[in-house]
Formats: C-alpha cells, sequence, structure tokens
C-alpha cells in the first residue's frame, strides 16, 4: 500500500528526465556530474523497513516491514522506554529504582518521539535533555576513560530526594537532601561572526556550561569536560548490520590518499566479550554494540541498573546515593535481562523515514553540490546490511544513513579535548544525516552537532573544520542559490 | 445505535432544529455521527464529575469522622468515581480537551506508576536496601555516614514538613515534560486509601505469592492500610489533607475537560460538531477511528495489559493498590463500544454489570449505523461480533477477580499464563477489534489508521 503511494508516483520519471538534462547541461560546460547516478533506494533510507512521510512524523515508530507479532515485543520494548521508572522503594520489583541520580526519568524523555534532545537557549533555563561528561586525564581500558572521583564520568542533575523533586516548592526548602543532585547545569552561549566570500554574515553560538548547586565538591581544574546532546535513535538496529568491513574499508588513518580526510575506528571495550573491538555507537563511537548502548544510557541516565550495566549511578564518594533504597530484583537488577532485551529490539527496530522531494530540481542540484563539495567523504551515503538470523527482516537492505560511522578530527573549535577510548579530544564520529530535515517535525529540538550549539544545517557546515575544512571552504565558496539547494537536498535525504 | 429509540429520534430532532437548517433532511450522517459523540463525552464527563463530587463529600466526612465504615465509604466512592472515568478514556488519543499537548490534564488526572514513595511511607522488598537496612521503609532520610536516620528530614511529602496545597502539583505533575513524578489524580487517592497491595500477611510480594483482589465493594482485599494512618498516626492530618487537595483538582480538571463538551458554548464541542468544512470533518472522523483503536489495542491491550502480563508486572498494573484492574479494563472496552454504537448507559454504582445510574443516559448515531446508512452492513456484522467477543472476555476477567480470587495481579503471575488467560484472550480479543476498526477507516474511505501505538496517535 505504502510501496504504491509513494514509489509509484510520477517523479521517478520526471527525475529520471531532470538528471538527464542537468548531465546534459553539465556537458555542455566541458565537465560531467560528480554524484553517482540517482537510485531508486535513495527514497527509502531504512530499505523496507522505511515507513512513510505522514501527518505524525516520528523515529520512535516501527520498522515497515516488522511482522505484526513482534510488533508486541516492540511496543513492550517501547513501554519500557516511555513509561516513566519511579523512585525505589515500591511493593513491587518492577518499575521502580529510579536514580538515586538520575538525568531523567525514561528514555524518551530525552530522545524524544525518537529524535534529538536540546539546549536551552535561555542561560536561566535547566539544561535538560542533554547531558556533560566529566573525566580527568589518563586512560582506562575498560571504561575509556578515568572517570571524576566524586562525580563519576557524568554529571545527573536530578536525585530521587524529596528535596529535589519539590524544589519548586518553597517549604521544600528546608528539607535535608539526602540524595544530592550532582549539579544544575545551565549554558551561556557566546556568539561569533562568519563571513562568506560572497559577503553575507552569519552568526554562530557555541555553549558553555555552568554548574551550579554542585552537591559534591568543586569540579577541579583538570577535569575534561563534555556537553552531549541526546541524538536521535532511529535506523540503530540497520546501523548494527553494516559489516564491519565496509567500514575498515573507508578507514584511512594515516590519510595516504591525501584527502586530508583520515577517518579511524575507535578501539573500545566490549564487556560481553572481554575484549577490544571496533565501537560504532556513541557520538565519539564509543560503545562497542547497541546492547551496551542501551543498557549504559539505562544505568546512567536513568540510574536503572541491569545485567550489562550492573552498578548504581554512584561514585566511591557518593554515600548516600549508594546506601538508598534500590529497585533491584532477586539477582540484584532493577531492568532485568528479558526487558532489556525487549528495549534493545525496540532499538533495533525504529524506522527510518522516507526521503522528500528527491525529484525536485533544486534538491537534485543540491545532491549534484553534496558530491562536489566532498561531504560523501565522510557522510558516507549507502552501505548494505549484512545477514541476521535474529532479524532477517532488517538483512540485506540497501540503507542510506550518509555515515561512516568513522572517527574524524573536526577541528580545536568543536573538540570537548576529552578522549575516550583510542578517540582524541578533537574526533567525533560522523554522525547520520538521514532523516536529519525532520528533526523539528519530529520533535521541537533544531539542536545540531554533539551539543546542540547549531540550529540549522548551514550553522552545522560551518562549524566543520579539521578534517572537514576543505569541503567546508568549499560550501562557502558557492554561491547563495547553490549552498541553499545543497543543504535542501540534506533537508530531504 | 443498537436498537432505535424513541428518544434517540427526539434527540436527532432537535438537533435538526438546533442546527437551523433549512431542510431538515440535509443533516448529513456524519454531523449525526459527530453530535451524538459529543453527547456521550460531555454525559460521561459530568458523571465523571459528579461521582468525583461525591468522592469528596466521603473522603470529607471520613476526615470529620475517621471510622472504619468512613473509610470504606471512601473506598467505594472512589471505586464508583472510577466508573464513568474509565469509560471516558475513549475520549483520549485524539488531541481532545483531555490529553491534547497544550493543556490537556490527562497526565493529571491517571497517569501511573504513580510516585508512591513520594507520597507516603511504603514497605521494601528486601532487594531494595542493602542488609543493614532491609527492613526500613522510606519513612527517614539517609544521612551522611549512609545510614538510615530518623532525624533527617522524612523523605515523603505526607511525612515531611511540606506544606500540602495545590501548588504541591504546580510545576510538578505528569503534565510537566517528564521530569516529576506522578504525585496526584485518581491513583494518588487510590494509594492513600487502600495503601500497597501486599500479602496478607503484610509482607511484600516476590512477584510468585501475590494474592485475591477486592470483591464487588468487598474490602478485605487489596491494599489494607490501618485506619490508625487517619487517627492516632502523627501524620493523619496531613494524610487527610493530601487526600482533600487531590479531590479538589481531581474535580478541577475533570471540569475543565467537561467544559470543552458543553452545548452552545465556544469550546472544543462547537468546533467539532461543525461539518460545514468537508475534509475537516473526514477528517474528524479518521481521528475517532484512530482513537478507538488506539485505545483498545496500543493503550489497553498493549500498554495496560501486554506490558504488565509479559513481565509478570503489578506496578504496571492500572489500579494496583486497590485490585480494581480488572474493572478499568472493562470500562475502556466499554468506552471505546460506546463510541462504536453511539451509546452511553450510564454507570455501575454497585459493580454488579448493570449500569444503573442512568440520568445522563444516551442513545444516538454510532458507526454501527453510519456503515448500515453507508451499505456496509456486513463490516458492522463483523465489527459487532468481535465487540461482542471482547465483552465476554473482559466479562471473564471481572468474573475471575470477583468471584474465583483471581484478580489482574494475580491472574499476570508468570506460572498462571495459560491460552486461557482472561487476560490474554482480553487483549487478542482488542486486536482482533481493533482490526475491524482499520478496516471500517479503509471502508469509509478516512484513510489507513495505525492503532498499535497509543504513541502513534494523531499529534
Amino acid at each position: 500500500m505504502y510501496l504504491h503511494s509513494v514509489f509509484s508516483k510520477p517523479g521517478i520519471a520526471r527525475l529520471v528526465l531532470l538528471l538527464s538534462i542537468t548531465i546534459l547541461t553539465a556537458c555542455d560546460k566541458q565537465s560531467s556530474s560528480v554524484a553517482p547516478a540517482f537510485n531508486s533506494s535513495e527514497w527509502k533510507p531504512g530499505g523496507n523497513t522505511t515507513i512513510p512521510t505522514s501527518n505524525k512524523i516520528r523515529f520512535d515508530l516501527p520498522a515497515a516491514n516488522l511482522s505484526p507479532p513482534l510488533k508486541t515485543d516492540f511496543h513492550a520494548g517501547k513501554a519500557l522506554a516511555q513509561q516513566p521508572w519511579i523512585k525505589a522503594p515500591t511493593a513491587t520489583d518492577s518499575r521502580d529504582g529510579l536514580g538515586p541520580l538520575y538525568n531523567a526519568r525514561t528514555c524518551m524523555a530525552c530522545h524524544v518521539n525518537g529524535g534529538k534532545g536540546s539546549t536551552p537557549n535561555n542561560p536561566s533555563e535547566e539544561l535538560f535533555s542533554s547531558l556533560i561528561r566529566f573525566s580527568i586525564p589518563g586512560e582506562n581500558k575498560t571504561l575509556g576513560v578515568t572517570p571524576h572521583p566524586a562525580y563519576g564520568d557524568q554529571v545527573q542533575s536530578q536525585s530521587t530526594s524529596l528535596a529535589h523533586q519539590l524544589r519548586h516548592i518553597p517549604s521544600a526548602q528546608n528539607i535535608a537532601k539526602d540524595v544530592k543532585p550532582e549539579a544544575y547545569i545551565f549554558i551561556n552561549w557566546t556568539e561569533k561572526n562568519i563571513q562568506y566570500p560572497d559577503g553575507t554574515n552569519i552568526t554562530l553560538k557555541s555553549p558553555s556550561p555552568v554548574f551550579k548547586n554542585l552537591g559534591y565538591g568543586e569540579v577541579g581544574k583538570n577535569t575534561l569536560v563534555s556537553l552531549r546532546t541526546a541524538p536521535s535513535i532511529h535506523g540503530m538496529g540497520l546501523i548494527e548490520l553494516i559489516p564491519q568491513n565496509q567500514l575498515d574499508a573507508l578507514t584511512d588513518a594515516h590519510d595516504k590518499n591525501q584527502d586530508g580526510i583520515s577517518g579511524r575506528t575507535n578501539q573500545v571495550w566490549d564487556s560481553v566479550k572481554q575484549e577490544t573491538v571496533p565501537g560504532r555507537f556513541g557520538l565519539k563511537a564509543n560503545k562497542a554494540t547497541l546492547a551496551l548502548t542501551v543498557a549504559g544510557a539505562f544505568a546512567n541516565d536513568l540510574g536503572i541498573s541491569n545485567p550489562l550495566a550492573r552498578s548504581q549511578p554512584c561514585t566511591d564518594l557518593q554515600i548516600t546515593c549508594l546506601k538508598a533504597a534500590t529497585g533491584n530484583d532477586e539477582n540484584g537488577f532493577e531492568l532485568n535481562q528479558s526487558q532489556l532485551d525487549r528495549v534493545i529490539f525496540f532499538n533495533q527496530n525504529l524506522a527510518p523515514v522516507a526521503a522528500r522531494n528527491l525529484d525536485q530540481k533544486e534538491v537534485i542540484a543540491g545532491r549534484e553540490l553534496f558530491y562536489e563539495t566532498g561531504c560523501q567523504n565522510c557522510h558516507q551515503p549507502n552501505f548494505k546490511t549484512g545477514p541476521s538470523k535474529t532479524l532477517p527482516h532488517l538483512a540485506n537492505q540497501t540503507i542510506w544513513p550518509y555515515s561512516d560511522f568513522l572517527l574524524h578530527d573536526m577541528g580545536k573549535e568543536l573538540a570537548d579535548n576529552r578522549p575516550d577510548f583510542t578517540a582524541n579530544g578533537q574526533e567525533w564520529r560522523t554522525p547520520p544525516l538521514w532523516g536529519v530535515g525532520l528533526r523539528t517535525k519530529v520533535n521541537r529540538s533544531t539542536a545540531l552537532l554533539h551539543d546542540g550549539r547549531a540550529d540549522t544545517i548551514e550553522e552545522a557546515i560551518l562549524w566543520h573544520s579539521g578534517e572537514a575544512l576543505k569541503a567546508k571552504k568549499d560550501f562557502m565558496k558557492l554561491k547563495q542559490k547553490d549552498r541553499d539547494n545543497l543543504i535542501l537536498f540534506v533537508e530531504s535525504i | 445505535m443498537k436498537m432505535l429509540k424513541l428518544a434517540a429520534y427526539v434527540a436527532s430532532a432537535s438537533l435538526l432544529v438546533a442546527c437551523g437548517s433549512d431542510d431538515k433532511d440535509s443533516v448529513s450522517a456524519e454531523s449525526r455521527l459527530l453530535e451524538t459523540n459529543a453527547q456521550i463525552a460531555y454525559a460521561v464527563y459530568t458523571d465523571s464529575v459528579s461521582t468525583a463530587k461525591s468522592l469528596q463529600t466521603a473522603l470529607s466526612t471520613f476526615k470529620a469522622s475517621p471510622t472504619d465504615a468512613n473509610l470504606e465509604a471512601a473506598k467505594k466512592a472512589w471505586l464508583v468515581a472510577r466508573e464513568p472515568y474509565g469509560q471516558s478514556e475513549a475520549f483520549r488519543f485524539r488531541d481532545g480537551p483531555i490529553d491534547n499537548e497544550t493543556n490537556g490534564p490527562e497526565g493529571d488526572l491517571n497517569a501511573w506508576p504513580l510516585g508512591e514513595a513520594l507520597i507516603d511511607y511504603v514497605n521494601a522488598t528486601g532487594n531494595d536496601f542493602d542488609e543493614e537496612t532491609a527492613v526500613i521503609a522510606n519513612s527517614a532520610g539517609i544521612n551522611s555516614n549512609g545510614s538510615v536516620d530518623g532525624t533527617v528530614a522524612d523523605q515523603n511529602i505526607v511525612q515531611s514538613i511540606v506544606t500540602i496545597d495545590a501548588d504541591l502539583f504546580d510545576g510538578n505533575s505528569a503534565t510537566n515534560a517528564d521530569e516529576s513524578d506522578v504525585i496526584t489524580g485518581y491513583h494518588a487517592i487510590e494509594f492513600l486509601l487502600w495503601g500497597q497491595d501486599l500479602n496478607a500477611s503484610a509482607s511484600v510480594t516476590d512477584g510468585t505469592d501475590r494474592e485475591t483482589a477486592i470483591k464487588t465493594n468487598d474490602f478485605n482485599h487489596g491494599g489494607q492500610r490501618l485506619l490508625t494512618d487517619f487517627t492516632s498516626d502523627d501524620d493523619a492530618d496531613r494524610r487527610h489533607l493530601y487526600l482533600e487537595v487531590v479531590v479538589a483538582k481531581l474535580i478541577t480538571d475533570l471540569e475543565s475537560v467537561q467544559a470543552e463538551w458543553a452545548p452552545n458554548a465556544d469550546n472544543h464541542r462547537a468546533d467539532f460538531v461543525d461539518t460545514s468544512d468537508a475534509t475537516a470533518t473526514t477528517n474528524k472522523l479518521t481521528t475517532i477511528v484512530q482513537s478507538m483503536g488506539t485505545m483498545a489495542y496500543g493503550e489497553l491491550a498493549g500498554e495496560r495489559m501486554a506490558v504488565a502480563y509479559d513481565g509478570n508486572s503489578q506496578e504496571d498494573e492500572h489500579s494496583c493498590f486497590s485490585d480494581n484492574t480488572h474493572r478499568d479494563v472493562w470500562l475502556n472496552a466499554e468506552g471505546v463500544s460506546n463510541i462504536y454504537y453511539g451509546d452511553y448507559a450510564g454507570y455501575d454504582s454497585n459493580q454488579d454489570g448493570v449500569d444503573d445510574i442512568t440520568t445522563n443516559q444516551v442513545s444516538g448515531y454510532g458507526f454501527d449505523d453510519y456503515l448500515n446508512d453507508k451499505g456496509l452492513s456486513n463490516l458492522n456484522s463483523q465489527i459487532s461480533t468481535a465487540l461482542t467477543n471482547t465483552e465476554t472476555q473482559y466479562k471473564l476477567l471481572d468474573t475471575a477477580a470477583t468471584d474465583n480470587d483471581q484478580p489482574f495481579d494475580v491472574l499476570i503471575m508468570t506460572d498462571n499464563h495459560s491460552d486461557t488467560n482472561p487476560v490474554l484472550t482480553t487483549i487478542n480479543a482488542l486486536k482482533a477489534q481493533s482490526n475491524g476498526f482499520i478496516e471500517m477507516a479503509e471502508e469509509l474511505n478516512l484513510g489507513t489508521v495505525t492503532v498499535t501505538d497509543s504513541t502513534e496517535a494523531f499529534d
């Protein structure tokens, strides 16, 4: 039904025609198209899992080809990701165990509708769907970083303490906080002006966190601080199924081809396999598997212990946190293995949304410019997922995530200077671009880049530097209309 | 409507006059459908308000005279208040007054899991604390040495010094993004009246040993909060006060929704019954069908039943303190059926299975009539059969709870899982019924509706 409605439209024929015209025109100018020929699979970035655009565009919907019986599992997993966890103790072991320190009481509170979190523009508004990572200098083979001795590797701004929960009530001010939140975080913004070669000006802004009500002492001068906005979560199961050799083939650690772009895999600890493996999840590709990503988020963001991330979110110095009630079951977990499996299944089956407008003249022109300026050198357009016995519907799909899932030096300005496993302080993992144009329809977040500093694709491009400097410069040299078209293409994929 | 009744003709006739139509025959089927839908909404919210007010009266009587009899009367008033409200939930998931994103109060009325540990003392399972503190509940804080310490301020609202007034819920409620515990609504009252649903020995269930539910108006089941919590206990007055504040907010919130469905006012209803724009009218019908399917499948069969059943999760049980979940299931399903048939029979004041309070009864034009008028009577028969089957299954669930000592939380225990478990058969019946709604939307050219997920509802 959906196949008919989206893919049988006359647009394809029109597109082919337009493409031919473009090529003809290009030939007239004694040059040829850099972009590969349009492939009809570009309409479906998630292959057969792709869901159509409709009046409710979200990134938390099930893969289009998920069978009805498995949808029940998907929704059971979604319920665990979406319904609020509550303070322990309660009468039962299910659903309680929030915190004692936490960032949010549900996964979807930050990944709103499956989309990105945000960073508050107003300096007096508390940070919520983004978080701060802390560490101190030093390497750690299994954790990737050396956690801050008092705060750990993540600042949790919420606690289950009554005084914190009722902090808007004057009469609650005098209640002792038995578990103090680690800090309330606010963001100050610094603006800077950028000028295009054609004279156009644009203002960019960068965030710096402000810590108030620090619960466990000073942050410390040596502390490495990294602000991270919750990423969108669609298409994760497909990304998981990209064969590692396809990613390895894209690496060029020593830039042998001298294009200025290296591309490295992060080498991270897999606590299940008990060995170092290439990472591909997380903003620094610092997570070995999707399962460990989900489990880690439960433990650190929600304070929900589980079989893959067993500890409570308390450091040795946070005594009241360590002693507070847990929601543990008889095995010592707040989220048991079968519940965790369901949430992982939910994450694996989140559908990418169909591309839009790829047959429009401006978008076709923008597509050409995307490839001309070399965006695809890191935003690797497509892959074919490998086989899967457990998730056959995700297997052997041609997908268009527009990421190589490798680390790249993005320059000093984007750097958080916080190494993580083998990623250095200037490196970030290329984020997938699929669905990026839908972000404000999915939720109200405009936040782009790791810390939400860019509100538009244009701003995000202008922050690129380091290995992306040449591509950024080539973008800036384009005429306004061409820049607009390139952005239109990115908004369409 | 299930049967043509004189009352329905009268209602239609008055509708014609109200519309000021030149031609009596010009009132469209769509208009009649929407008008009936609005009448049911107003009726069911009116009954929700009046039963909430009765609950308020019962709570105030209980405060003035905190006896066992008055505690039971308050519990009964709570159970009765749930009867119309449960049916009203079929008006969710359509961006209507109850749960629109801007100011719909649904989260404050009926959200759970409740953050009971923030409201009042609770008993903990042995797993909840390490060994040295295993027997201690949350009525004391933890001092900086990590010991449970009564001198540290209490860590729940009732037992602390926090002022209990409406400000508690201002900026701290389920409708406030996702940063707060649920501390208000029906289930907060339920928790304060019943307390935790512990075992008969007052021990905490380990998930394998849950015991019996309430029987009809029999309060020897569910939570067994001691009367002394409301009499001699140090915080007795604060519990009464908490109840007073929560029930006042409950009434205010319900009245705000009721007002949006009142006839002859500049409100949601006025827009809702306006059929002047054909496209908008079609969209409204689509939204209603989407809403019915979402309530039945995604919300009721899925989040309210399957999640609890699959995970043997008592905390996911809707009314987990009173063990009244079998009624929630019945009422939610009945609410959907009401909208399909264009009928509202009233509510059941003594849980005997008969809607005996019929003051605001509605018998109007439903989707059954609409399908018949569109020449789709076969589909109507098919859906009616599915609805009847759902009714059969949820009545088995009700019987299990009330006659066989097998309430919802016992039925979901892993050892009790079977193909004939009424929780499972009701889930399956609701799914089948929702497939009928999907087909109905297609046959009526209302577009494709998705019903599997309550968050997939129209935004």
